[in-house]
């Protein structure tokens, strides 16, 4: 069954006299789902951001939440995302739990369930014994626990979190991570922006790339990587030692239409490595003729490509968008008609 | 080799738009001194009367130059360093503390000199016109300016080593500075003519006033003397307490200058609730209201902006007003208590003008510091974007803000009526005095408020909105009672009525009929002025937040 996007952009562009920081950006959310929205920094992450939480105007396109459009009914936006930005904003001579109290009261939560509130948030967020320190007695890990306890406070629909991880040690991350998983658990809408892609890539359903303002590449990670790694990295494993000629000249072979095909063999540990963009039918064949030709195959494998080589294929590749950018901008066009 | 860290002082200084808005200033209105007192008419004014009108007015200018904006940049120079991390690289290279010190001490004062600079012109000016002498007026006046320039420089730069936050550094330097400055002349007159250690005390306070000295330079030694004569100049005690003071700061600012600044625990506050018995009932002996116990929640009916600026600010903790209000409440009845044993034979009147004085002088100084930082605080830390993510409407923001300061400011007030009481006992025709005076204090308090929080709401720095705060509110306050000063000659009783016109203490001084104020008619004026003033600060306050919280 197909789910309704929960957050939607269409053609969103914001410009600054000549400079365009967003441009043209279309992507769409599904309820439930966790958004990784990755780029460099400047990239137009955190302008985008900012258009969705009602914090700036864009310049043309719209961005709805929910079906809140997030321009002209920026007070139930409000109420619909829980915004965790990338600085804390802490108040100096305040306990966390006068902390929480504060945006519970400023969110116009009753005193009696705000007090339930905030038992519920510290606890979910794995806060609750940082209750009685001072805010800004807190490391920087505790401090996102509490920022995000905050976000929770109202119990929204979408939560946005900008750069959860920054700055964040290996078990501060890890813990972090564990806590986004639940988030999702919970059934929350996530965006989540970071730096650090191997983590990301462990709780994002969907992927959004963005450089220079411009989307490019949007969808499942799976699709991504098929879409954007068009060329796919192989290693076969031989058994014997002189058979690794003759199984780089059939591979060669086999490769003679590609002309960007590059070939390496790595003699003491026996394998012979390519890239290529066959398809899979013709892989096999490849497998099939060295098994013909005799050749002991111990392993014939792709070598998988992650969010960082993703990452990396885009940010390094010039301003026109992936394939994956214009499918999955069709199909949201299509869903949202 | 030049000292680094001087270049880079002086650098980072003259590449601020503070820097260039306070050149541009001082210069602009060294001209207009001048431009506004030179002579339009063809004739010589040989007894260089005009010339020494000039004079007191460029004199006096130059002076609150030097008290007001010279210490702004020294007072946040180390915590700024602190909290950016860079102090750290300075201490960790091979740059000696004193050699820190004085790259930030030269930096300071170069910065310093270009303002005095800008201030020859007029000078020559004020000199070309006669009737001044280069030497004992114009040098003199120089000399002093200089060792005040390096007196308060060093001053700021030990405070910035004590402070954690540049806004904590502004506020205690201006504090320090109004105190040494201008309110250690006060003591003096209380106790003119009086022998015994309280008056010398009284008159070594007074000659290590700036403003003394200058007083004596321009031939104002005597104002406010009551008919007694002043003992002659304090210009040699003044050079020889700033230097000294000046080397008491050098060396104690060196010595701070190490590990130990950065060595600090951070308070986790442990909550009463969790403490014994004992301790729990010792501390709600001592603190009355415990400000470490555990807090229940934001009731529905307040305002959870007013609540969380309450709890958030230092000494807004109700165990602090408490303090503070008792404090106010103990002066106030002491001065009363002083007009009626006659240990002061001044009268209920001067003792009233001294009361609404002391008033104005605190709400002045605490309402800046309050209400400065009220939206540029937010913009600093970061918190504004958080409020704004909030279903508060900017103008809940803003009430809630306001209302914080106008509880504290109003306490203090209401902690100074039990004196008025007294006077009102003592002579029951003052009660319409009184009642007017308090009309008067409210009005001033709301207007401070107004424009304090108006004025900070420009800038992004607490530290930057808390220095023009202070400037705009001392110029709109102390401005007028240094044209009062001057109320014989240069200034007309048409020009002192329409300055004093422009805050409410004038009429408040007017009313209670304080020496020299009593031939002044200011109210109502003062009170349609103050009152379309503060609404146009609020306005304006208003129309600066609906336009920071608005998406762009």
């Amino acid at each position: 069954m197909a789910t309704s996007p929960v957050v939607e952009t269409k053609a969103l562009t914001k410009r600054y006299g000549e400079f365009t920081a967003l441009d043209s950006l279309s992507i769409s959310v599904d309820a439930g789902q966790v958004l990784g929205f990755i780029g460099p920094n400047g990239a137009g992450k955190t302008t985008t951001i900012r258009i969705l939480v009602g914090l700036l105007r864009p310049t043309e396109g719209s961005a709805t939440i929910a079906g809140a459009d997030c321009v002209a009914q920026s007070r139930k936006i409000k109420r619909l995302v829980g915004y965790m930005p990338d600085v804390f904003g802490s108040y100096d001579n305040m306990r966390v739990t006068e902390y929480l109290d504060f945006f519970g009261a400023a969110y116009g939560i009753g005193r009696r369930h705000r007090v339930k509130r905030i038992a519920e948030v510290l606890d979910t967020t794995g806060a609750t014994y940082m209750k009685d320190l001072y805010v800004e007695s807190l490391s920087h890990g505790m401090k996102q626990r509490v920022g995000i306890a905050r976000t929770l406070l109202h119990d929204p629909q979408v939560m946005i979190l900008d750069e959860p991880a920054n700055g964040l040690d290996p078990q501060a991350r890890i813990d972090m991570r564990e806590l986004l998983l639940q988030l999702a658990d919970m059934g929350k809408t996530l965006i989540v922006t970071s730096h650090i892609l191997p983590e990301l890539s462990r709780i994002c359903d969907t992927v959004a790339i963005i450089t220079h303002g411009k989307l490019r590449a949007f969808g499942t990670q799976a699709e991504i990587m098929r879409q954007i790694t068009q060329r796919r990295t192989f290693e076969i494993l031989l058994v014997e030692q002189e058979q690794i000629e003759l199984a780089k000249s059939l591979v060669g072979h086999s490769l003679a239409s590609d002309g960007e095909a590059n070939i390496s063999v790595s003699e003491t540990e026996m394998i012979v490595r390519f890239d290529t963009n066959m398809p899979d039918r013709e892989l096999a064949g490849l497998l099939a003729h060295l098994h013909d030709k005799r050749i002991s195959v111990a392993q014939f494998r792709e070598i998988p490509t992650d969010l960082e080589d993703a990452f990396l294929s885009v940010t390094s590749r010039g301003d026109a968008p992936s394939s994956a950018v214009s499918s999955a901008a069709t199909a949201a066009a299509q869903e949202s008609a | 080799m030049i000292n680094p860290v001087i270049q880079r002082e002086l650098f980072s200084i003259l590449r601020t738009r503070k820097a260039l808005a306070m050149l541009v200033a001082m210069s602009v209105a060294f001209s207009l001194i001048v431009l506004l007192r030179w002579p339009t008419d063809g004739r010589v004014d040989l007894s260089g009367m005009r010339s020494q009108q000039v004079f007191r007015v460029f004199s006096y200018t130059l002076l609150a130059g030097v008290l007001f904006v010279v210490p702004a940049f020294p007072a946040v120079s180390f915590i700024q360093e602190k909290n950016k991390g860079t102090l750290a690289l300075l201490l960790n290279s091979p740059l000696s503390s004193a050699s820190i010190f004085n790259g930030k001490l030269i930096g300071s004062l170069l910065f310093a000199l270009l303002l005095l600079l800008t201030s020859l012109p007029a000078a020559a000016a004020c000199y070309a016109m006669g009737g001044i002498d280069l030497y004992s007026q114009l040098g003199l006046l120089y000399v002093v300016l200089l060792t005040c320039i390096v007196q308060y420089t060093t001053l700021a730069l030990l405070i910035s080593t004590f402070v954690q936050s540049t806004d904590a550094a502004v506020r205690m330097t201006y504090a320090a500075v109004f105190a040494f400055g201008i309110l250690g002349t006060g003591p003096y007159y209380l106790l003119q003519g009086e022998t015994g250690l309280l008056s010398l005390i009284a008159w070594w306070l007074r000659a290590a006033s700036p403003l003394t000295v200058v007083m004596d330079l321009v031939g104002h030694g005597d104002v406010g003397s009551l008919a007694l004569m002043t003992e002659g100049s304090t210009l040699a005690e003044y050079l020889l307490l700033s230097i000294v003071s000046s080397l008491a700061f050098v060396a104690f600012t060196i010595s701070r200058l190490n590990h130990r600044l950065f060595d600090r625990a951070k308070s986790k506050g442990k909550v009463t609730d969790d403490r014994q018995v004992m301790a729990r009932g010792f501390r709600r002996l001592f603190f009355l209201v415990d400000p470490q116990r555990r807090k229940s929640g934001i009731p529905f009916y307040a305002n959870p902006i007013m609540v969380k600026e309450f709890r958030t600010r230092k000494f807004g903790r109700i165990h602090w007003l408490l303090r503070l209000v008792a404090v106010c409440a103990v002066m106030s009845l002491l001065l009363t208590f002083a007009a009626t044993t006659g240990v002061v034979d001044w009268g209920v009147k001067t003792i009233g003008g001294f009361m609404v004085l002391l008033q104005i002088i605190l709400v002045v100084l605490i309402t800046p510091s309050l209400a400065s930082g009220l939206i540029s605080a937010e913009r600093e830390s970061g918190g504004w974007e958080l409020l704004r993510m909030t279903p508060m409407s900017p103008m809940k923001i803003v009430r809630g803000k306001l209302l914080s300061v106008i509880w504290t400011v109003g306490l203090i007030l209401l902690a100074t009526v039990p004196g008025y009481v007294v006077m009102i006992y003592i002579q029951p025709a003052m009660w319409l005095q009184v009642y007017m005076v308090m009309i008067c204090l409210v009005l001033a308090a709301i207007y401070t408020v107004c424009v304090a929080a108006a004025v900070g709401s420009f800038f992004q720095r607490t530290a930057t909105a808390t220095t023009t705060c202070y400037i705009v509110l001392i110029v709109l306050f102390l401005g007028p009672l240094l044209i009062w000063m001057g109320r014989d000659a240069p200034f007309s009783h048409d020009t002192v009525e329409a300055a004093l016109s422009i805050n409410p203490t004038g009429a408040a001084l007017s009313i209670i009929e304080a020496p020299g104020f009593e031939i002044y008619e200011l109210v109502p004026g003062a009170w349609w002025v103050s009152g379309i003033l503060a609404l146009a600060a609020l306005i304006c306050l208003g129309c600066q937040v609906w336009r920071i919280s608005r998406p762009v």
